[in-house]
């Protein structure tokens, strides 16, 4: 008896260690971003007296409206890209047998497979040739064909009853007419789940974003300009860093439970 | 529950004949469709019968155009659609799992169709009214299929199939997920718009009451073969195949495995006098056609094992030499379990089988014997 109960609160205390762990850098940012200019450099827990200096500071500094449009743009661009051409690419490797589908497949996942860092110079390189370095359409395009996006719809459409789209063509719709308007609707849960996530997945992106813009014209760039070779400047910097995150979080918070069910019915945790 | 439409005019809606030549499926070395030929009708309600996995599913799917075949042609009224996607083959089909589309009420499932050819709104919702109507269906325009029963469900799927006025209907097992008593009730009404409609039907089911209820006429396929194409009677009274035979009847027909020398045709039990050649043979008789005897006219003799009541009637199971033979009459049938039984059936109750092949005999003189078709 006394062990299950002592197993009970050690699984609690160990949770609980780790759960602090987690949100403790993220408690550490917004505490650092509400000192006041002087008190920066403070250890103490609790951020006192309050104040909002730093966050005027950023504004001053740098245009975050701006870089808050761009970021948005790019985040919603991207996932919309990535929803469309994963809809399509799924949408054909389920409803048609065609010759080679098994490797045009495979190629989809083993392009998953293949780290960011391997593609980052052609396609560095590509964009200068092409002339769209430095701009918001050089970060967005590289990454509109998500092989993720692809895989979780096609695990999606796999599970989607052959009849129905059967029952379509029998009704008169072609397949496009069909995909519009019998597997988009019914999937429209899966989708917005999915769109969610690919929102935050774009949004969280720094190393491309970075690669690409060189004018920090993105909020998660903007951040850059507070570190200098004569030391960072911490104050701005936090505060810069905790817009950024907001977004993400109020998201998450509204749509907590479709973001769940997203990892969930994908079969991904 | 099929009401006529509210608008009450006849409509005169195009009636279709299909026609099926050399169909063939195969899935790799299976195949599921072989070498079918199938004339249906205009106006006919055409049964494709069989047990599970005979194809029967997949010979609709091609007539339908959801399945290319790997060989033959689909003609529909005469033309050849082989090749048309199945927009262009004006053919409504009823699924088993009725795939009604999830996200639409009701009445946008049934009224799906006519929007995919861009009809104008007041006739698609006049035309919706009067199929629901029809259907019974009008309390519940407004709810999603998961807030429908199940044969709610059907009916749903029934309509759209009706409101496109189609040249033939096409339909899978429709009443497979229904319960015994809606089963039977909605039996009555498919003949009845059948008959209502004048429509061509080709019904898909495993189930031979279903076929001898409903069908004017009744393929049966066999491992993706037809063994025989024929009205009710005629698959029942004359099956060309032991399979035949076997499939239709509860219980099943009897079959005996007998040797026929100089006139009599004999097995341990079985004593028949048959004027024929000499010969092996199977000899089939249906448990109805059975019935006890004292006289020396007995053919089978043997012992009832059990006594089955079905409620009217009952069944007599008898071991007969190493065979089993069921024989029906109404209830009380007399024998009990143990007792011996002399058996009888007349002459012309009598089914002839080709030992090998289970095809069926019939003499066509006293002298001889040839195989049908
Ligand atoms: N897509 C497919 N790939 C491979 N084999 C298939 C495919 N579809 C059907 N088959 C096979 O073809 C045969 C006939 O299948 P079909 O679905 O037509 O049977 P059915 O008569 O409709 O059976 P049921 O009464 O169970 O629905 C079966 O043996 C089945 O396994
Ligand atoms: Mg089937």
């Amino acid at each position: 008896m006394t062990t299950k109960v002592s197993r009970q609160v050690s699984g609690h205390v160990v949770l609980g260690t780790l759960g602090v762990l987690c949100v403790f850098p993220i408690y550490w940012l917004y505490a650092t971003s509400l000192r006041a200019p002087g008190d920066i450099g403070s250890l103490s827990p609790l951020p006192w007296p309050l104040s909002l200096d730093n966050y005027a500071d950023a504004w001053r500094t740098i245009d975050l409206t701006g870089m808050l449009v761009n970021s948005a743009v790019v985040a919603v661009c991207t996932a919309a890209g990535q929803l469309l051409v994963g809809l399509f690419a799924a949408y054909a490797f389920t409803v048609w047998r065609f010759p080679g589908q098994r490797l045009l497949y495979l190629l989809f996942v083993g392009s998953w497979l293949v780290p960011f860092q391997v593609t980052m110079l052609p396609n560095y390189v590509l964009l200068s040739r092409l002339g769209l370095l430095n701009t918001i359409a050089g970060v967005i395009v590289p990454t509109l064909c998500s092989a993720l996006g692809v895989l979780l719809l096609r695990q999606h459409l796999a599970g989607f009853p052959r009849e129905l789209l059967e029952a379509a063509a029998m009704d008169g719709r072609s397949s496009w007419a069909t995909l519009w308007t019998v597997v988009v609707p019914a999937l429209r849960p899966v989708l917005a789940a999915l769109g969610i996530l690919l929102v935050i997945n774009a949004w969280n992106e720094y190393f491309w974003p970075a690669l690409v813009l060189r004018d920090n014209a993105m909020v998660q760039l903007g951040i850059r300009s507070f570190m200098g070779t004569e030391g960072n400047d911490w104050g701005p910097l936090m505060a810069t860093a905790g817009l950024a995150c907001l977004p993400v979080f109020a998201l998450y918070l509204v749509l907590q439970r479709h973001i769940v069910n997203a990892f969930v019915r994908s079969g991904l945790k | 529950m099929f009401r006529a439409g509210s608008s009450g005019t006849v409509q005169i809606r195009p009636v279709s004949a299909i026609q099926v030549e050399k169909l063939t499926q195969r899935f790799g070395a299976v195949a599921a469709v072989d070498d079918v030929w199938l004339d249906i009708a205009d106006g006919e309600f055409m049964v494709l019968l069989g047990p599970s996995g005979c194809g029967k599913s997949t010979l609709l799917r091609m007539i339908a155009g959801l399945l290319p075949p790997t060989e033959g042609r689909v003609l529909i009224d005469g033309v050849d659609v082989t090749h048309a996607p199945p927009q262009g083959r004006d053919l409504a089909m009823v699924f088993q799992s009725y795939a009604l589309y999830p996200h639409l009420s009701v009445a946008r499932n049934i009224g799906f169709p006519l929007r995919a050819r861009d009809m104008p709104k007041r006739a698609i919702e006049a035309k919706v009214a009067d199929v629901a109507a029809a259907l019974d269906l009008a309390a519940l325009l407004d709810r999603r299929p998961r807030e429908l029963s199940g044969g709610q469900r059907q009916r749903v799927a029934l309509g759209r199939a009706l409101v496109r006025d189609p040249g033939a209907f096409l339909m899978d097992e429709p009443l497979s997920n229904l319960d015994a008593k809606l089963r039977a009730g909605t039996r009555a009404e498919l003949s009845a718009l059948h008959d209502r409609l004048g429509a061509t039907f080709v019904y898909v089911t495993h189930d031979q009451i279903e076929a001898m209820t409903m069908a004017t006429r009744i393929a049966l396929l066999n491992n993706g073969r037809l063994e025989q194409v024929g009205t009710p009677e005629q698959v029942y009274d004359e099956p060309a195949s032991t399979f035949v035979a076997e499939f239709l009847g509860t219980p099943p027909m009897n079959l005996l495995d007998v040797t026929l020398r100089s006139g009599v045709a004999t097995a341990p039990g079985v004593t028949v006098r048959l004027d024929l050649p000499d010969r092996d043979l199977i000899l089939g008789v249906r448990p109805e056609h059975l019935q006890l005897t004292t006289g020396d006219e007995a053919m089978l003799r043997g012992h009832v094992t059990r006594v089955e009541n079905l409620g009217s009637e009952e069944v007599a199971i008898c071991a007969v030499g190493a065979a089993t033979v069921r024989v029906r009459a109404r209830r009380p049938i007399g024998p009990r379990a143990g007792d011996t039984v002399a058996l009888r059936a007349d002459r012309f109750h009598l089914h002839l089988f080709h030992p090998e092949t289970g095809r069926r005999l019939v003499p066509l003189t006293h002298q001889e014997i040839s195989c049908v078709s």
